[in-house]
């Protein structure tokens, strides 16, 4: 319910105001600035309060038949198999000294399970152990002619026949075998917190992650090149911990944060398939992701002053690595078995935000970042890949730091109106770049607007231009550049974005909405490198409770993004233009019938529908294509639940997803370009169901 | 876009799936005081209220002799705001009242207004909150004033319920619908051709960002954006000995984590993306023009098919091996 604001009212709040001297408006109800003078505590037995202690929530169970002949289903389904099972758990336990423990177990024994335990005493301690699980499926499709997959050493068949083009494999198509190219994270962890009985409490987490599986990469010689399949066999051990202070008024936390990450496999070793070209290699080494370490420190604080109220943070964190260097295969001197790279990172945020009165609040922050790679400046002869000699290349360590300055302020102008606006500074400095400075400056403001009844809209726009040191296109690349190439995120750039939304429900039960938002970015500086960016999208959804018993909701976004950009093959001034056309519209659509058959049937369908398209043309006199380049989705859910018993529901869901997609770059044989060894066909077109059914029981 | 109605309609809808066998009542009433009082005016009888210090003489007992009756409200000591047993639970303090302030003559009929939350009540945001950040003040939360949130008048009970053992907003399936509800944009991504597994809630909004507002851009969980996505890909995080600038730099330089009509999240697909930034003497200059009526096509040669750059400049994040500088090993 609304009202607009009028002068009867505007007065009665002048007259509050007054009327409660020493009372600040804008402190609101917080619980320290309670007059609590009157309470007869001694009084508060608090008899009516029912704690419920003992054992209750919810388990269940769940079978399934998947029936799916491409793996990238199990992104939606979570089951590589053909029947899967999982159980579910929400049991929480209170016992009559206030001790609680909770299971929460989500798809447990499906590729997305979830396990949750706590313990503790509210307010004092706790325990809490958690189990995740993230898999994420490409193809099971991808045909290589490699021995060995999933290590780090890959060979090619006894019988393979080198060839200078792939065509001339004659071993290739009877080597080609399946594989699976898909991530399994599996993280558990475990946390304590306690805290004290005034001001501080204390918090450590650990978590250990291993990630498996296999990525795509390629390795190549000169010109050639294969895919391969590179193993994944990480762990992350992460531990976070803390101690945080309170008061009335103010709040302290000192944290650290430390990561440790370690690869199973530090290179990759490859056949060539191709004939030995420069070098006369027959075999290549890759490096792999090396092990590393990061630490933060960071202390972090707030004070409210009245209707002030200020925040900071400093922090202070170093990423090192000191693998042994790759040397298989290299043949040259190193200046250091192990690079020993240390990267400090360091930074500083400040905040206020201050209630000027009713009407006006502002806020400025600023925020310092820098990051600055100790790593020593060595000289590296690489391996020659073409015709000319091996060369030697110091390596680049980047620093960068950044500095932001935001000032702002909103203006309650009247209940339901509300002007916000604000000017934004970022300086970007760099080492070893083009461009030594950026600065960029923007000023943005929104409107709202909620007085009318059943009405809500806003509207925000910001205009934002970057420039900054002189471009020097060619100053640290290792062959000469095109003069006129500006790299996007250093280029001079004009940014306007507008995005309007409205909120309208003409009635309880209906809401719709709609946005609406544009977006371009405008290098009006380059000539060569990208120009310009687009960005168009809108969005409508509705939805309406046709009564008690059922909803139904639907939404609708298209977006386009446009970019432009220009070469020069002459190494002069622009004389080809690429455009890149991306549209995407999504659609879903849901419906939901509650207390069917006296009360004890749940009815419901969910469906989206997406399709992103990609069109992309380069012209230089002639003009090409890239093709159809999409990916389509519909995704149907429908489920059914069964109250059979006060106890016990039954579930059944239906879940189906039809996917196709296509990259003409893609869409060839594994000898399908010369100089290539190829994963072949690699795009999908599947319709993939699910069925479950599952009971839950409650206790 | 207006939250309150939003979630009018959208939390039945949430509440049930998620807890349809608990019973939990649906829609809230406005509040008897709404009938016949401006917001201003129930705002400013509030500030009144408050200031006199006028609690009820058996605290939680007296609330319940009228609203004991209400599941609703009796759903409170499921959770861990109605565990009277511990010391920092409003339970042990103000009960009732620690939240809903002082009773004041509220008790005669309930015409007179109490501090009332959610999508029914006139009050604004920003006193609303003033009573859960009172005592939900830490290290999450510290940036909650003038944040993004703080800005759009979200109030905290827009998004949770505290009558109730369980809120929905912290159980992962349904904070993507909450979120989604009003970041529209980033639900139409999470369906692109590539995305981060939000689609079916492998990974949610909160594994990223912090609702409640933090010190860094777009409220990440971390100080920067490499920081925040190192947290799942240390091994990007190096460093290593030939680092790609936009990579250590900035990771959304060449991807758009919320989703992309291209594979691997990038903004543009390669050749192309590449070619924004490289045009030195040779190959990197060339139009590579794809499919055309002269025979060549995308799938054709090494420079379109394929990988594309990849083929070849496959350690693209950067690469640990001494004669990596062009990220071929």
């Amino acid at each position: 319910m609304k009202f607009k604001l009028n002068v009867v009212t505007l007065a009665l709040i002048a007259n509050a105001g007054f009327a409660i001297p020493g009372m600040a408006l804008a402190d609101g109800y917080g619980i320290q600035n309670a007059n609590t003078e009157k309470v007869k505590f001694d009084k508060w037995a608090c008899k009516r309060c029912k704690i419920e202690t003992g054992v209750n929530g919810t388990i269940g169970a769940g079978v399934g038949y998947n029936d799916s002949d491409d793996i990238r289903s199990a992104n939606a389904f979570a089951a590589e198999n053909e029947f899967v099972g999982k159980v579910d758990a929400d049991v929480s336990y209170i016992s009559e000294s206030g001790y609680r423990a909770s299971i929460e177990a989500q798809n447990l024994g499906m590729e997305n399970g979830r396990l949750d335990l706590e313990s503790g005493k509210v307010g004092q301690h706790k325990l809490s152990l958690n189990y995740r699980q993230i898999a994420t499926y490409k193809t099971d499709k991808a045909m290589s002619p490699y021995q060995g997959v999933g290590g780090d050493h890959l060979t090619l068949p006894d019988n393979w026949q080198t060839a200078g083009s792939s065509q001339d494999m004659s071993e290739l198509y009877s080597s080609l075998n399946p594989l699976e190219l898909s991530l399994k994270r599996k993280r558990a962890g475990i946390g304590f917190e306690y805290q004290g009985e005034e001001l501080w409490s204390t918090y450590v987490n650990y978590q250990r992650e291993d990630k498996t599986g296999l990525k795509q990469a390629s390795g190549s010689f000169f010109n050639q090149s294969m895919m391969l399949a590179e193993p994944v066999d990480y762990t992350t051990d992460t531990v976070e911990a803390g101690i945080k202070l309170k008061g009335d008024n103010w709040f302290t936390a000192l944290a650290y944060s430390g990561s440790s990450f370690k690869n199973q496999y530090s290179q990759l070793t490859f056949d060539n398939a191709f004939n030995p070209t420069f070098g006369a290699q027959t075999q290549g080494t890759m490096a792999l992701d090396p092990d590393n370490e990061a630490h933060t420190v960071s202390l972090m604080g707030q004070y409210t002053a009245g209707s002030t109220i200020m925040s900071g943070r400093v922090h202070y964190g170093q990423m090192s690595q000191d693998q042994a260097l790759v040397t298989s295969g290299y043949g040259y001197q190193t200046p250091v078995d192990a690079l020993d790279a240390k990267v400090d990172m360091k930074g500083a945020n400040l905040k206020v935000v201050s209630r000027i009165n009713r009407t006006v609040r502002v806020n400025a922050s600023y925020d310092y970042s820098d990051r600055d790679n100790k790593t020593n400046v060595e000289e590296w002869t690489q391996i020659s890949i073409n015709s000319t000699t091996g060369k030697v290349a110091y390596n680049t360590p980047y620093d960068f730091t950044t500095q932001r300055a935001k000032l702002g302020a909103d203006f309650r102008l009247s209940r339901g109106m509300k002007l916000e606006a604000g000017y934004d500074f970022r300086r970007d400095e760099r080492s070893y770049q083009d461009r030594e400075t950026t600065d960029e400056n923007t000023l943005w403001t929104k409107f709202r607007l909620s007085a009318f009844d059943n009405w809500d809209m806003w509207i925000k726009g910001s205009y934002g231009e970057r420039d900054g040191s002189e471009y020097q296109a060619s100053e640290w690349t290792s062959s000469e550049s095109n003069s006129l190439l500006r790299k996007y995120n250093l280029a001079d750039r004009q940014r306007t974005m507008v995005e309007a939304r409205i909120s309208h429900t003409p009635v309880d039960a209906l809401t719709i909405d709609f946005g609406g938002r544009y977006a371009l970015d405008d290098y009006n500086e380059t000539q060569i490198g990208l120009t310009e960016s687009q960005d168009i999208s809108y969005d409508i959804s509705a939805s309406y409770l046709i009564n008690d018993d059922m909803m139904v909701n639907a939404f609708y976004n298209r977006q386009n993004i446009d970019s432009e950009q220009a070469g020069s093959n002459n190494f002069g001034a622009p004389n080809w233009f690429g455009l890149v056309e991306d549209q995407v519209d999504v659609i879903g659509a849901g419906f939901s019938y509650n207390n069917l058959l006296e009360k004890k049937l749940r009815l419901g369908v969910d469906y989206t529908y997406s399709d992103s398209s990609s069109n992309t043309q380069v012209q230089q006199g002639l003009s090409g294509d890239y093709g159809d380049y999409y990916a389509k989705v519909h995704n149907v859910n429908v489920y059914g639940q069964y109250q059979a018993t006060d106890k016990m529901a039954l579930r059944l869901d239906y879940k189906m997803e039809k996917y196709k997609d296509n990259d003409p770059g893609n869409s060839i044989a594994p000898d399908g370009i010369w100089n290539l060894v190829g994963f072949g066909y690699n795009s999908h077109d599947y319709n993939a169901h699910l069925i479950m059914l599952s009971m839950s029981y409650k206790l | 876009m207006k939250i309150t109605n939003k979630f009018n309609s959208l939390f039945p809808a949430v509440m049930a799936a998620a807890l349809l066998s608990l019973g939990i009542s649906q829609g809230a009433v406005a509040s008897k005081w709404d009938a016949k009082m401006t917001p201003d005016e129930v705002e400013a009888t509030l500030d009144k209220k408050f200031a006199e210090g006028q609690y009820s003489p058996k605290g939680a007992d007296s609330c319940l002799m009228c609203h004991g009756k209400s599941e609703k409200v009796m759903d409170l000591f499921k959770g861990v705001h109605g565990a009277a047993d511990s010391s920092k639970s409003p339970m042990a303090g103000l009960q009732c009242e620690a939240c809903h302030g002082p009773m004041g003559k509220h008790n005669r009929g309930g015409k007179e207004p109490m501090i009332a939350f959610g999508p029914d009540s006139t009050l604004s945001a920003e006193k609303q909150n003033s009573v859960c950040m009172s005592c939900h003040k830490d290290d999450k939360r510290m940036a909650w004033n003038g944040g993004h949130h703080d800005n759009a008048d979200v109030a905290c009970a827009s998004c949770h319920s505290v009558h109730t053992d369980k809120d929905p907003v912290l159980s992962k399936n349904t904070e993507m619908e909450i979120c989604t509800s009003c970041h529209t944009k980033q639900k139409a991504d999470m369906n692109k051709r590539s995305s981060h597994p939000m689609k079916w809630a492998q990974m949610v909004c909160s594994d990223c960002h912090n609702p409640h507002g933090t010190l860094s851009d777009s409220d990440l969980v971390k100080p920067s954006v490499n920081d925040t996505c190192y947290e799942c890909h240390a091994e990007k995080r190096g460093p290593k000995l030939w680092e790609h600038a936009p990579v250590t730099e900035n990771c959304v330089t060449c991807h758009n984590p919320h989703g992309s009509v291209n594979e691997g999240m990038l903004k543009t697909r390669a050749p192309q993306l590449c070619q924004q930034c490289h045009a030195s003497d040779g190959h990197a200059s060339n139009a590579y023009m794809g499919n055309t009526d002269q025979g060549s096509s995308v799938g054709g040669n090494a420079f379109t098919g394929g990988r594309s750059c990849l083929n070849c400049h496959n350690q693209i994040h950067g690469s640990n091996h001494p004669s990596g500088k062009l990220f071929q090993r």
